[in-house]
């Protein structure tokens, strides 16, 4: 895997079911094994959107608070193996 | 795909395996809808719902008190134009679909058959298979009925049809059968390559697929029977 920072989604200014619907779509452009870094707000999203990603097989990294943004949090996934994949 | 499209389709795009790409696929198609009675209601509504571009749909005849008894048409639209009476419903239900008569000449890129006769079906289906497009008939009966589905290449309607032929009226579970004539398709439409060619039979609501196969000398498998 390359050094380079990994993608980020911002969806801080979703609620769900978008903010998790934006997160797959951006997962569905890695391969097995990479990273996606997502922005997200307070509450109902930071509590749903790893729990949505484990259940389809990613893997959960991180999840902290965002730096210099009150209110929003970071979360780091790695796409699973074992996740369905996009139909080509 | 912008913000407007996501939102509308959100739930569809949160399936495992079901992307961007297949709902932009979706999208793109251009689906023939043939016959609109009853027993097409459910299925129409799928579709639009999923999120076909195009829908274009096919019926000569007008409502009939028993296409009323379905929940598409009102017992208002009794004596209109099927087609019409459908769209009227449809329409509404998304501005990302377009909704016409099928036009003299067009080229579907998916083909759904409710057609009420025997011989229509079979037409219906050969004219996608000759196309090299995917397709789904289904064939009501007094238990509930069938679905033939045809991806490009797989063994014909005539191949795996009920020899009784599709009966009207049909009663039990006829929504659940026209909505699932309607998934599978979408499906063959989203994900182009990993449908097997099957029949599925829904008798008294429980439904069980099996692959079809070719007939021994039938058209489908001979020269330009497209990839098999
Ligand atoms: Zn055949």
């Amino acid at each position: 895997m390359s050094a380079s920072a990994p993608p980020r989604v911002d969806v801080r200014a979703y609620a769900c079911p978008m903010t998790y619907v934006k997160a797959k779509i951006a997962l569905e452009r890695l391969a097995a094994g990479e990273r996606l870094e997502v922005w997200l707000a307070a509450g109902e999203p930071v509590e749903n959107l790893p729990r949505s990603a484990a259940e389809d097989g990613h893997r959960v990294l991180a999840v902290e608070p965002l730096a210099g943004a009150p209110g929003a949090f970071r979360v780091v996934l790695e796409k699973g193996a074992g996740a369905a994949p996009e139909w080509p | 795909m912008n913000d407007e499209r996501l939102e509308r389709y959100a739930r569809q795009l949160l399936v495992p395996g079901f992307g961007e790409a297949a709902q932009e696929r979706l999208g793109r198609a251009r689906v023939r809808v043939v016959g609109a009675d009853a027993v097409a209601s459910a299925g129409l509504v799928y579709l639009v719902q999923a999120g076909v571009g195009r829908l274009w749909i096919e019926d000569a005849e007008d409502v009939s008190p028993s296409d009323a008894s379905g929940w598409l048409f009102a017992p208002s639209a009794v004596g209109s134009p099927r087609v019409e009476a459908a769209r009227a419903v449809l329409a509404p239900l998304s501005r990302f679909v377009s909704i016409e008569p099928y036009p003299k000449g067009g080229v579907p890129t998916a083909t759904l058959v409710f057609a009420s006769s025997g011989p229509q079906a079979l037409a219906s289906a050969e004219a996608a298979r000759r196309a090299g497009i995917p397709h789904v008939v289904v064939e009501p009966d007094a238990e509930g009925g069938a679905l033939v589905v045809v991806p490009p290449g797989a063994p014909c309607y005539a191949c795996a049809r009920s020899t009784a032929g599709a009966g009207r009226p049909a009663q039990p579970g006829i929504a659940a059968l026209s909505a699932l004539g309607a998934a599978e398709l979408v499906l063959m439409i989203a994900n182009p390559e990993s449908t097997p060619g099957r029949r599925i039979d829904l008798v008294r609501g429980v439904a069980t697929a099996r692959p079809t196969s070719r007939l021994p000398g039938c058209a489908c498998g001979g020269p330009g029977a497209g990839a098999t």
